[in-house]
């Protein structure tokens, strides 16, 4: 054995600096690449209605009615000028809520709300969410689910 | 170790009592550590302790078993990361190749990656398997590895072949209408695999659905399992092929009579040859670190290579999948491209003599070539015969594969590949 | 002894590392730098300069950069047209440089109803200038140049009644009067010498169909179609129109918008269903119902809509039928009766007319002119027909063949014609059979037609 080599235990200075520069890169791809793996799986879009929607023009929508939007699972309320958006999603569980003749009732555990929203009876822990409803730059209903308001918070036109 | 390293912490953490249940050893310091190293770890135990030098050499084996191995690896892994998006519908599965590409963070490169691993592995299997021949390594007691090698060469290319059609574009649509047709040449069996295959007459939504279950599930469940026992086999035949390998005949111990006074922690005794036997000990290294070091830097090179090509290359996305106007020519993929030049000379000699003869002489093999001159050394004299027959039949599956490739253009007439032809730059 | 052989590998290990390291931070770099970033911060930027009120800034600085989509479940497209065209909904922004210019005109078709690729084509799930407006390899739906625009108005609704698209109109017009029928199927409806266009405006360029009409082996080598002598506005019109075909099926909410009640739609309708069996229209006509002649002067416009949807409702007792029109059917009826005095083209009923008349709208129906020239006066090149290397001209027709005869030609065509030359390729053009489209009446009054065509006081004498 060339006594100039280094034995078993010993690993030269060069040797040792390229190895730990070698797992240095090594821990940095790795972890990178696990980054890169999450970012991967977080979706940029999103293939569901929109959380910011347009609900029509004001006229669609008689004086004193609620309707239902089906695709967006809200209720649209107007009175004389004034435009209200209720969530139909029941703070309960989940369940979508039916109108009633005073409010709206909650078909899976028997929550019942007025026609403000507030509970009146049932499991349901909180009031259902008014959504922000504005007017957008070409005239239609602007609602906003991701934007919730008081239960006396008006569009006026 | 003072400074902290990645070594150094694993040692610390493989003396806590937790790292102790899980990793047994730590970084090994004597060989015995090292013998330990290896058969205590469950990922690593596939591999004996102590390897031959003549395996390491990289001039041996080329590293290409490894390198299809560490291509399925990065397969199973991309390819799981794909499911999460990927919808097996004729009307969503282009649309969202389409996102992977424009919405999707990293989506471009993971689809490249998978499809450039893909069509490295169907190249390294075969790679490897040219070397086990030039080698002569699939003889006794090797026959049924190589037999099982075989299993996995058409397991790739079936998982190379269904998966082609995934992304539901032109280029999917056309090549698996064209390999499917060849199947259906067959005599008997042809028209009924290929209904089978199709679930119906023709490429549709039915097809799609069978090869997605057929490339995410069972293909790669089948792969594995093969895979498993491919490598558990090379242990147990003896590590890899060696020149002074003695002769089984030699060293065979009766069944139910095994010596026992040797430890199995060690050095594991099977029936027939045995990293241990017949060998000068000196001529021999601890598996940890050379073997495994080896192992860590091939798969590095791997892993780079296939990123190298992933993030400078797109993988092809022709238009949406349209069964009215199939592009000229259409082409199978292009490991089936020799097939499919036969095939344009005669129907029944390339779709159904030649592959038949192909994979039937492949199979027999190592049992119909039982002399045990030559093994282990590349391209030995007294294989010259063999060697020569096999050469021939490669150089002729390559120069069809080329032709196929790229001196075929419309009407699977002659074009030279350097010039586009008048018909590809009209517009359809 | 052990490490010794290996740390010849170190350095191949520091630099395979580094090598994968470096690879997968360029990987992250390349798929994190997107093009539509750069529009988005533009008008960030933009909205923050135009911001009146704390708020409004504020609100502005906010924004995330986001990819931006349009989904349209309905018509299977997802638009993300407005990662970069920011602004397009926004009035203030009118006369804007692209990508963030206002776009007007949406009042009738919302954008998120109707996204932005239906009308304008191109690849709306694409985020890149390249890709998204689609002049890339393997996209074969580029943007539609805005001088064809109208041909997408033709895929929801009547090429002929949409007052918005006369491009469209001009179009259709000319479709139907240079005898592109003839040889061409369009909705089930031609012969069957050349292709059927159903599909055509989905396969092919608009610089193609233009080069097509002007000069047709040019495109399609050894195609026989003749050279058609347009205008270039008449041009672009008939491209436009045929950009319009392209046969997608659209769902019902798109399809239901096909009529845009109008009295040319109503016009048809009303001879279509027949109504002139039972009512009259200047004097012609039945005397079952009354006359219609001042019916807008008589009848409010809601009472006669409603009269379509449903008779009994306002005229109780009624004989006349409940025919099941749709809305926009009962609405272009009505509008054709309020306004049949201002009528450009009269009423033809063709229960009125001569067989002579008849047999001429015939001849233009099924395009007989494309080949045999308008009013059957020939002049069509058909290479190397020994007809003088024409498709033979109709005038002198009832000099050669009895009706009898003539019937049997047009009914069986003549796949066969004579060539000049039999060492140059066959004529192209042939006489297709047109027995299973043309039927019994028509048939006569096209043969009578023809036989009219001769030259009054021309007997060459047999």
């Amino acid at each position: 054995m060339n006594p100039s080599t280094p034995t078993e235990n010993e690993v030269t200075r060069r040797g040792f600096f390229q190895l730990t520069m070698g797992w240095i890169a090594g821990s940095f791809a790795a972890a990178a690449t696990a980054v890169a793996t999450v970012r991967f799986l977080v979706p940029n879009v999103v293939f569901e209605p929109a959380q910011r929607f347009k609900a029509g023009a004001p006229g669609d929508y008689p004086d004193g009615s609620v309707t239902f939007l089906e695709d967006e699972r809200v209720f649209l309320v107007r009175r004389g000028n004034t435009f209200r958006c209720l969530s139909a999603v029941c703070t309960h569980l989940g369940c979508t809520v039916n109108r009633s003749e005073k409010g709206y009732h909650c078909p899976c555990h028997g929550s019942t709300f007025n026609a403000d929203g507030n509970v009146e009876s049932g499991p349901a822990p909180r009031a259902l969410t008014w959504f922000l409803v504005t007017l957008s730059k070409d005239n239609r209903l602007l609602v906003d689910k991701g934007e919730s308001v008081a239960s006396d918070k008006y569009l006026i036109l | 170790m003072k400074t902290p390293s990645p070594l150094g912490l694993w040692a610390w953490f493989a003396g806590t009592r937790v790292g102790r249940s899980i990793f047994r050893v730590g970084p090994p310091r004597s060989n015995l550590e090292r013998s330990q190293a290896m058969v205590s770890s469950f990922l690593l135990h596939v591999q004996p302790a102590k390897v031959s030098r003549h395996s390491l050499r990289a001039s041996y084996s080329l590293g290409l078993g490894l390198i299809s191995l560490y291509l399925f690896f990065i397969l199973t892994g991309t390819g799981v990361l794909l499911m999460f998006y990927y919808v097996p519908s004729t009307t969503q599965a282009y649309d969202r190749m389409k996102d992977l590409q424009f919405v999707v963070s990293a989506g471009l490169v993971v689809r490249n990656m998978h499809r450039w691993a893909a069509h490295l592995m169907v190249a390294f299997v075969m790679l490897h398997m040219c070397r086990v021949f030039y080698t002569g390594a699939y003889k006794q007691p090797r026959e049924f590895n190589w037999l099982l090698g075989v299993g996995l060469f058409l397991t790739t290319l079936g998982l190379s072949f269904t998966g082609y059609l995934l992304p539901w574009d032109q280029l999917a649509f056309w090549a698996i209408t064209v390999g499917s047709n060849i199947a259906g040449y067959a005599p008997v069996v042809g028209p009924g695999i290929k209904y089978l295959l199709l679930g119906g007459n023709t490429v549709g939504q039915e097809a799609l659905t069978r090869f997605y279950a057929l490339h995410v599930i069972v293909l790669p469940a089948v792969a594995g399992l093969m895979v498993a026992v491919h490598l558990f086999r090379v242990r147990k035949d003896g590590g890899l092929s060696r020149p002074d390998e003695p002769a089984e005949d030699a060293q065979s111990i009766p069944l139910g009579q095994l010596p026992t006074n040797k430890s199995y922690g060690l050095m594991e005794l099977a029936r027939g040859t045995t990293p241990q036997v017949g060998r000068d000990p000196d001529d021999e290294v601890f598996a940890w670190p050379h073997l495994i070091f080896r192992e860590l830097l091939l798969f590095l090179l791997v892993v780079a290579f296939v990123l190298f090509l992933a993030v400078f290359w797109n993988a092809p996305l022709e238009e949406l999948a349209n069964p009215i106007h199939p592009p000229n020519p259409a082409k199978a993929p292009w490991y089936f491209l020799g097939l499919q030049e036969l095939v344009s000379y005669s129907a029944f000699w390339g779709g159904v003599v030649v592959p038949a003869l192909l994979v039937t002489a492949l199979a027999l093999l190592p049992y119909l070539d039982r002399r045990r001159e030559g093994v282990g050394r590349w391209f030995a004299r007294e294989r010259r015969v063999a060697n020569t027959v096999f050469s021939i039949c490669l150089v002729i599956a390559i120069a069809l594969t080329i032709v196929g490739t790229m001196f075929r253009g419309p009407n699977w007439g002659w074009v030279v590949p350097w010039r586009t032809p008048p018909a590809m730059t009209q517009e359809h | 002894m052990h490490r010794q052989s290996l740390q010849k590998f170190y350095g191949w290990f520091t630099a395979l590392g580094l090598l994968v390291g470096v690879l997968v931070g360029v990987g992250y770099y390349r798929d994190e730098y997107r093009p539509w970033k750069d529009y988005q911060r533009r008008f960030i930027r933009e909205e923050i300069r135009r911001a009146a009120t704390p708020e409004q800034r504020l609100l502005a600085q906010s924004t995330a950069l986001q990819v931006r989509q349009i989904l349209l479940p309905e018509l299977n497209r997802v638009d993300r047209c407005t990662t970069c065209h920011l602004a397009v909904e926004d009035p203030s922004y009118g006369g804007y440089p692209q990508p963030l210019a206002y776009h007007p005109l949406h009042d009738e078709h919302p954008f998120d109803k109707f996204g932005c690729t239906i009308c304008h084509r191109g690849q709306g799930r694409a985020t890149t200038v390249e890709d998204a407006h689609g002049k890339v390899p393997h996209w074969d739906d580029p943007m539609l140049p805005l001088k064809f625009i109208q041909a997408s108005c033709g895929q929801c609704h009547e090429a002929s009644d949409n007052p918005a698209a006369p491009q469209l109109a001009r179009g259709e017009q000319l479709f139907e009067t240079v005898g592109c029928r003839g040889c061409h199927k369009l909705g089930g409806v031609g012969g069957i010498v050349g292709p059927e266009l159903d599909k055509v405006g989905a396969r092919r360029s608009p610089d193609w169909l233009k080069q097509h009409f002007l000069e047709p082996a040019a495109v399609t080598p050894g195609s026989g179609m003749p050279p058609q002598k347009f205008s270039e506005t008449d041009a672009d019109a008939i491209v436009l129109f045929m950009l319009s075909q392209t046969g997608a099926e659209l769902p019902v909410f798109y399809a239901s918008m096909k009529v845009i009640p109008s009295a040319a739609q109503g016009r048809r309708l009303f001879q279509q269903k027949g109504c002139i069996g039972c009512h009259s229209l200047g004097g012609q006509g039945g005397k079952v119902g009354p006359a219609l002649d001042d019916v807008a002067s008589r009848r409010k416009p809601e009472w006669i809509v409603q009269h379509f949807r449903d008779p009994q409702t306002v005229s109780p007792g009624t004989v006349m039928p409940r025919f099941g029109f749709t809305e926009a059917e009962a609405r272009a009826l009505t509008d054709f009766l309020l306004h049949q005095r201002d009528q450009k083209v009269a009423l033809d009923l063709p229960s009125l007319m001569t067989p002579i008349d008849r047999g001429r709208d015939v001849f233009r129906k099924y395009g007989c002119a494309g080949c045999h020239g308008p009013e059957g006066k020939g002049g069509v090149p058909n290479p190397n027909a020994k007809t003088a290397q024409q498709v033979p001209a109709l005038t002198y027709v009832a000099d050669g063949y009895t009706k009898a005869e003539l019937r049997k030609l047009v009914t069986n065509g003549q796949r066969e014609i004579a060539a000049l030359d039999p060492q140059r390729p066959v004529p192209p053009l042939y006489m297709p059979p047109w027995g299973s489209t043309i039927k019994d009446a028509e048939m006569d009054d096209l043969v009578a037609y023809l036989f009219s065509l001769k030259p009054k006081g021309e007997d060459l004498g047999f």
